[in-house]
């Protein structure tokens, strides 16, 4: 049984008054593609949040490939091997599409701190084949604000991978699309993470897209993990019923 | 080294001096809040900080100066130059939002920045064209000058009038951002523009207002202080500097806020000349400084 | 390829000659230009490339004036060596102004940002007033002359020319850079950046300091070229002035601050000289600007032409010269 890839355990934050997270523990493995599925409110974001490093966590610990990264800024955290899109697609919108992964391809490599060689070429290559991993090799040259917003999240993941991340954190990858664009998004995202032997921990409202290519599932609620385990056994469970599947989807 | 200290606060055991400076203190600060008041409310409302605001303050003292000339009664002319000099600022700053601010509402930081530069440049040069380079002087009306005797100390009667005067303001703000509908709106705006547009308030009139009544403060604390400070060009840019101070350290967008730290800064400064005489205004830039490393939102404004 | 070495080459040979066709009152005034040119461009590096508004930049504009006072006037260099010392000595205290006063200020983004700068630039006013024996107090610092052979305004010119040429070299080598690159995205969508495993206060407050550096560097050939330098470069009103400047020649483009400056400087000299109300002028100015033409003059220029053909340059809205 080799270590967790990402192990969390009893993570609390507090807002105030507001209990966003009340101890949440959870282990996944390497090469895992885990699910959090949970009503709104349950803590999915500020869940990514806190294991990222954009809010500190009250208590608990966070423990990536061994390491223990609680509470780090999100810089170093994306340095570790974490990368992570957001449910609001966050990409540069003034800069076209290649320009976008060259940026995080320029962070990766440590470049941005050469303030005297020209930046030319550097990583235009690379930048290509990463468009053309997430199907957007046509869109190149279109500034990423005027692109469709399935297309946007395809940038984000190549973003997200020219970090040569061994972590993928996916806030909603298939927000705000139709039903068919997301099974395809979902089994895209799946289909590059087997390929480079990514593990993957994406949080999804859309019952169908969990079910095609979770691994894993952790059912979150009210801040605190309600239920784990493999789709079968998630499913059949009368808790998770009621609170969630329980409720039109 | 405790020498040293004892040095520069020997004067801690005057009673008459800690009285004096107290009141010193206080008055001042409650010109501050005038001034203050206006600039955190169009901060909290409008989100834009108004450099011009010293220059509003500036054109009620010289207003006051004007009108109290006219009138041969000091105190006719007094009270005239308070009420002219809001009332006129009132315009000047229904004026200046209607017709600029409003135009910039959404553009970027620098714009809105560059505007209220202008206006201190506009207004600081209308001020010298209209009034000339001198420094001018109101006289106070008999009945608010001279001294009211209590523990055997001497009181100047324009503090205590001035004390009393900033504290029958504080009330009103109060009455009105917590008694009124407006008030609500105001209060709502400081903490969430957006959603007060989907509850269907007009903003529009709403941002007149708050501008409005700001300049029409700034124009009142102006001639209120017209008797005791000296009313030049250049006035406009010393004042602004205390007002930032304060509404950094008491929250942007509070009122009450501006309130405790007007009176904080007006003490700090009273003091503070007699402990250290050269470098007192360097206290008031480090506390703005600390509040604003250590703790952005000051003493009562909201989170961000 | 012709075509694009041509503009430069022109202006190169222009700047080179200017000073045989000017008296020796507007050679001196050309100084100036080039000294708020430089000193505009570095403060667009904060604004225009790195999206950071400060209110504070005139305070490193003004030590580095205060510096090279002090180097010419104190420090006792032969006149060689003084002019060796004077560009890199206000460049280090200008960083080193910049470093402390940006350490603080990046902790914070957007308004309280540019408050610590205006909080931090105060401080300094008030040190330049009350430091009577290092700045002599209320009255400035006067009766500079450049060391040396430079004290002939042809000479002078020519140094400026060169050192802000130098600085308008490296500045643009700095935002071409990957760094400079950096520094856009951030100007972008900073939470973005940071997830790309970039320590965005360390880039921030490096760009902070470069742009401080180069501003001080431009203080410097402005004071001694001027003869004095006051306290009241260092007070709050002080800092519309490299707002304008860059605003007005158009923030989207590397130069456009320059240009900006250019015109403000002539502008300035031609109304001072018939009233004494240029804040006036200045204001009415700056309100046609925001309001009109918020794009500055280049933005103006490139709305105003046709394009031509495809644009080489990767990032869109910025001409990446």
């Amino acid at each position: 049984m080799s270590s967790p890839i990402l192990r969390v355990e009893s993570l609390v934050k507090r807002f105030g008054g507001l209990l966003a997270l009340g101890g949440v523990d959870l282990a996944v493995e390497a090469g895992e593609f885990r699910a959090i599925i949970g009503p709104n409110g349950a803590g999915k974001s500020t869940f990514f949040n806190a294991l990222t490093g954009l809010l500190r966590p009250d208590s608990g610990r966070v423990t990536f490939e061994g390491r223990d990264i609680t509470g780090e800024p999100p810089h170093r955290v994306a340095r570790r091997g974490v990368a992570r899109t957001f449910q609001i697609t966050s990409v540069f919108p003034d800069l076209n599409a290649l320009e976008n992964v060259r940026i995080a391809l320029l962070a990766h490599a440590r470049r941005s701190w050469s303030l005297w060689p020209r930046a030319g070429a550097l990583g235009v290559e690379r930048a290509h084949e990463l468009l053309a991993l997430v199907g957007l090799a046509a869109s190149a040259a279109k500034p990423a604000g005027t692109l469709a917003h399935g297309d946007q999240k395809r940038l984000e993941l190549a973003i997200a991978l020219a970090g040569e991340p061994r972590l993928l954190l996916l806030d909603e990858p298939t927000a705000g699309m139709a039903a068919q664009e997301r099974l395809e998004a979902i089994r895209l995202v799946h289909r590059i993470a087997r390929e480079l032997g990514l593990s993957c921990v994406f949080t999804e409202h859309d019952m169908a897209v969990v079910f095609a290519v979770a691994t894993r599932i952790t059912v979150m609620h009210q801040g605190r993990v309600l239920a784990e385990g493999t789709p079968a056994e998630v499913r059949a469970r009368p808790e998770v019923q009621q609170v969630y599947l329980g409720e039109a989807a | 080294m405790l020498e040293l200290i004892a040095q520069h606060f020997a004067w801690a055991q005057n009673p008459v001096v800690l009285a004096r400076q107290t009141l010193a203190g206080v008055s001042n600060g409650m010109l501050l809040f005038l001034i203050s008041a206006g600039l955190s409310l169009i901060f909290g409302v409008l989100r834009i900080l108004n450099f011009a605001h010293g220059a509003l303050f500036m054109l009620g003292a010289l207003i006051a100066v004007s009108v109290a000339a006219l009138l041969p009664d000091p105190l006719a002319g007094f009270a005239a130059a308070l009420v002219g000099a809001a009332a006129g600022l009132g315009l000047l700053g229904a004026a200046i939002e209607t017709k600029l601010l409003r135009r910039i509402y959404r553009a970027p930081h620098e714009m809105q920045l560059l505007l209220t530069f202008a206006l201190v440049f506009i207004l600081g040069d209308a001020a010298k064209l209209i009034w000339g380079r001198e420094e001018h002087f109101v006289a106070m009306p008999a009945l608010l000058a001279g001294g009211a005797q209590a523990f055997g100390l001497v009181f100047p009667l324009y503090r205590l009038f001035l004390i009393a005067a900033g504290a029958a303001v504080a009330a009103g703000l109060w009455v009105m951002l917590y008694r009124t509908r407006w008030g609500i709106f105001i209060r709502a705006a400081t903490m969430d523009r957006e959603m007060l547009a989907a509850l269907g308030v007009d903003t529009r009139a709403l941002f007149t207002t708050v501008f409005t009544l700001g300049a029409a403060l700034a124009g009142l604390g102006g001639a209120l202080a017209a008797p005791v400070v000296a009313v030049g060009p250049g006035l406009h840019v010393q004042v602004l500097i205390d007002a930032f101070a304060v509404v950094v350290i008491g929250g942007l967008g509070s009122v009450l806020g501006a309130f405790v730290a007007s009176l904080l800064v007006g003490l700090v400064n009273a003091f503070g000349v007699l402990a250290f005489p050269g470098l007192a205004v360097v206290l008031t830039f480090g506390c703005m400084a600390i509040v604003l490393i250590v703790r952005p939102r000051g003493l009562l404004g909201t989170a961000e | 390829m012709k075509s694009r070495h041509a503009a430069p080459l022109v202006a190169a040979a222009a700047l080179l000659a200017l000073p045989f066709g000017l008296t020796e009152f507007w050679i001196f005034i050309a100084v100036e230009v080039l000294a708020f040119a430089l000193y505009a461009v570095s403060f667009n590096v904060l604004l225009g490339y790195g999206g950071m508004l400060s209110f504070g930049h005139a305070a490193f504009f003004g030590v580095g004036g205060y510096t090279a006072a002090l180097v010419v006037k104190q420090s006792g260099l032969p006149p060689v060596l003084a002019v060796a010392c004077l560009p890199l000595a206000a460049m280090f205290v200008s960083a080193a102004a910049a470093l402390v006063i940006g350490f603080f200020s990046v902790r914070r983004a957007g308004i309280y940002f540019a408050m610590l700068t205006f909080a931090f630039q105060m401080l300094l006013y008030t040190i330049a007033l009350k430091a009577t024996p290092l700045t002599g107090g209320d009255d400035g610092l006067t009766g500079l002359k450049p060391p040396g052979p430079l004290a002939q305004p042809l000479a002078y010119y020519y140094f400026a020319l060169a050192m802000t040429a130098a600085g308008l070299h490296v500045l643009h080598r700095v935002v071409s850079s990957p760094f400079g690159y950096t520094l856009r995205a951030i100007r972008a969508n900073a939470l973005r950046v940071q997830y790309l495993g970039i320590n965005v206060r360390a880039h921030r407050l490096a760009a902070f300091v470069v742009s401080g550096a180069f501003a001080g560097l431009a203080g410097a050939i402005f004071a001694l070229s001027n003869g004095n330098v006051f306290p009241e470069w260092l007070n709050w009103t002080a800092s519309a002035t490299p707002v304008v400047m860059a605003v007005l020649g158009g923030t989207a483009s590397f130069l456009g601050p320059a240009l900006g400056a250019a015109v403000y400087v002539v502008l300035e000299v031609l109304i001072s000289g018939r009233t004494e109300y240029w804040p006036l002028a200045m204001g009415i100015i700056i309100v046609i600007i925001v309001l009109l033409m918020p794009e500055g003059l280049t933005g103006l220029w490139r709305t105003g032409i046709v394009r031509r053909g495809a644009r080489a340059a990767p990032l869109p809205t910025r001409e990446a010269r």
